[in-house]
């Protein structure tokens, strides 16, 4: 099934569409839709460092909630991703 | 009272002035208006302006949020909060976020005050890339938000 990530803040660096769409098996959760994103950086950025920190710093958001690493995905979810925040 | 909103600052800039409108009333005796705007400087580097990103629904509720629980942290019930958020590019000086509190009382506003912009920056997902003289840019590092890990 499918996922589709918004990218927000330092994460818009990793796709120039604003969204990441990636496969992922059935009963998905956010927990390994993380290690997905940490593939897709390994494989298009060859493990940027810095792109790396983000993922494993980042939270995630679905329907404008915070959730957690054990949320199971559903088909053609979107959820977004949240790097650590400062703005003001 | 309670009014808060993400500014797209090609379609206009924050002010002051929609604050004071808003805020304004003769039950209040006190009144702070905070205002954030770009500095020329951060960590040694020449910056130039900067670039506002934000998750719009996420950042209202975490006013909301904010707001609301004054009430019982804060013990202050009666009051008037304006609270606007830049997103998009902006150059020095420009201003970011505007925060305007008015309260019966001087303590309260400038305790009320405090207490919502230091929240924001710990809470609400906004991101800021600063662009430098020299051509480069950068996202600035924040802090994770707090979430379940298993």
């Amino acid at each position: 099934m499918k996922v589709i990530i918004e990218l927000f803040g330092a994460s818009r660096d990793f796709s120039n569409q604003n969204l990441l769409e990636l496969d992922v098996a059935n009963d998905s959760t956010i927990k390994d839709v993380r290690n997905k994103i940490l593939d897709y950086l390994n494989i298009n950025f060859k493990g940027n460092e810095n792109f790396i920190k983000i993922v494993h710093s980042s939270a995630f958001c679905s329907n404008d909630n915070i959730i957690s690493d054990n949320y199971k995905i559903t088909n053609n979810e979107k959820i977004a991703i949240i790097p650590p925040i400062g703005g003001g | 009272m309670l009014h808060t909103k993400i500014i797209d600052v090609k379609k206009r800039k924050l002010s002051i002035s929609l604050a004071e409108e808003f805020i304004s009333s003769s039950d209040y005796g006190a009144s702070i208006f905070f205002s954030g705007t770009v500095r020329n400087q951060n960590n040694n580097k020449s910056v130039v302006g900067i670039t506002y990103d934000s998750h719009d629904a996420l950042v209202i509720k975490s006013f909301e949020e904010i707001y609301n629980e004054t009430n019982q942290k804060l013990k202050i019930e009666d009051k008037a909060v304006f609270i606007e958020h830049a997103k998009g590019f902006l150059n020095l000086g420009e201003i970011s976020i505007v925060i305007a509190v008015a309260c019966k009382h001087r303590d309260e506003a400038y305790v009320l005050s405090r207490y919502i912009i230091e929240e924001i920056k710990k809470r609400s997902p906004i991101w800021k890339k600063e662009h430098y003289l020299n051509n480069e840019s950068n996202w600035l590092k924040g802090n994770p938000i707090v979430h379940e890990k298993d």
